[in-house]
């Protein structure tokens, strides 16, 4: 992230002048390296994944009796749901660094929405499937790996929930608003693993 | 109204209550707070040592092997494993979260020097 970056100018622009243009500000390092470790948090499920399939050449997919996994009715519309949440977040960040704050805080209640209306659409979409968490390899892996990205979801919009009340506090400014960058990136990530999983779970037969 | 569709309708409860509740404590801390934002002292501060993260990483594999390895005439999980997982996962996101508070509190005042690292 270059120096003139919008993050950077509107870190810089709050500190104390003896501590101006020190690099990042504390709060984004801090996400960045969380977002890290998810990484690679999220490389040890894939590699579970893979690990599983090659073992259970063959037989891999959902158990006997089971039907087969399909991107309709649910997974494509949920999938297209938190990738416009992302579009949503960025807009709101966009608009706090205009100094918006109202409409940084609609933006950012839309993408909460979205957020927990992909959260309700994976549960549902658990109802149809008609196999649980210990039917299989399969099962184990597909659950593992969905459930986990869910619960990262779940912690984006509390993220989310803390942004819109603290926007309706008027703590952000077109200066003052790291926290919003650094939920944004989370929640960007996010919206990243899922289409890595998507794709995986869906695609790769 | 059929089991699953109850299940669901009280899972989107549970996750608007806890959004509800996060909005609620966050507008009200904000709105109770005169002072201005608390700032670290200057220097490197790093946490002191803890059992904590041990133990909530054992009550995790707990849970989860409640979760997994589980009879047949058990519904979710196996309960020998999961509850006690959860119970040492639960106590230790709580005592964690408080000894965060106080090691924060205990910073607050002073009790570490500037020195580059501490």
């Amino acid at each position: 992230m270059s120096a003139g970056s919008p993050v950077m100018r509107a870190a810089d622009e709050q500190l104390p002048l003896s501590h101006r243009e020190a690099g990042l500000p504390t709060p984004l390092v801090g996400m960045l390296l969380f977002i890290a470790s998810e990484v690679m948090f999220f490389g040890g499920l894939f590699a579970a994944y893979f690990n599983a399939r090659a073992i259970h050449v063959g037989e891999w997919g959902p158990p006997a009796g089971a039907p087969e996994l399909e991107i309709l009715p649910i997974a494509l519309p949920i999938t297209i749901v938190l990738v416009a949440s992302s579009f949503t977040m960025q807009f709101g960040v966009w608009a706090i660094r205009r100094g918006d704050q109202r409409a940084m805080r609609r933006w950012t209640l839309l993408t909460l929405v979205l957020g927990v209306g992909f959260l309700l659409g994976q549960v549902y979409d658990y109802t149809t499937l008609g196999f649980g968490i210990s039917d299989g390899a399969f099962g184990t892996v597909f659950y593992t790996l969905t459930g986990f990205h869910g619960a990262h979801v779940f912690g984006g919009a509390v993220g989310l929930t803390i942004l819109a009340a603290r926007a309706g506090q008027g703590q952000f400014s077109r200066q003052n608003h790291v926290a919003v960058e650094a939920i944004s990136f989370y929640w960007h990530f996010v919206d990243v693993v899922w289409i890595a999983l998507f794709s995986t779970l869906y695609f790769l037969r | 109204m059929s089991e699953t569709a109850f299940g669901y309708l009280l899972l989107a409860i549970g996750i608007a209550f806890v959004l509800a509740v996060v909005y609620a404590v966050t507008s009200h801390v904000g709105a109770s707070t005169d002072r201005p934002r608390p700032r670290p002292p200057r220097g490197v501060h790093l946490p002191n040592p803890s059992a904590l993260p041990v133990i909530m990483a054992v009550g995790g594999a707990l849970l989860g092997i409640g979760l997994a390895f589980r009879a047949d005439d058990q519904p979710v999980a196996n309960p020998f494993f999961a509850v006690p997982g959860l119970i040492v996962f639960l106590y230790a996101i709580v005592a964690w979260v408080r000894a965060a508070g106080r090691e924060w509190n205990e910073t607050e005042r002073g009790s570490h020097d500037d020195a580059p690292g501490h």
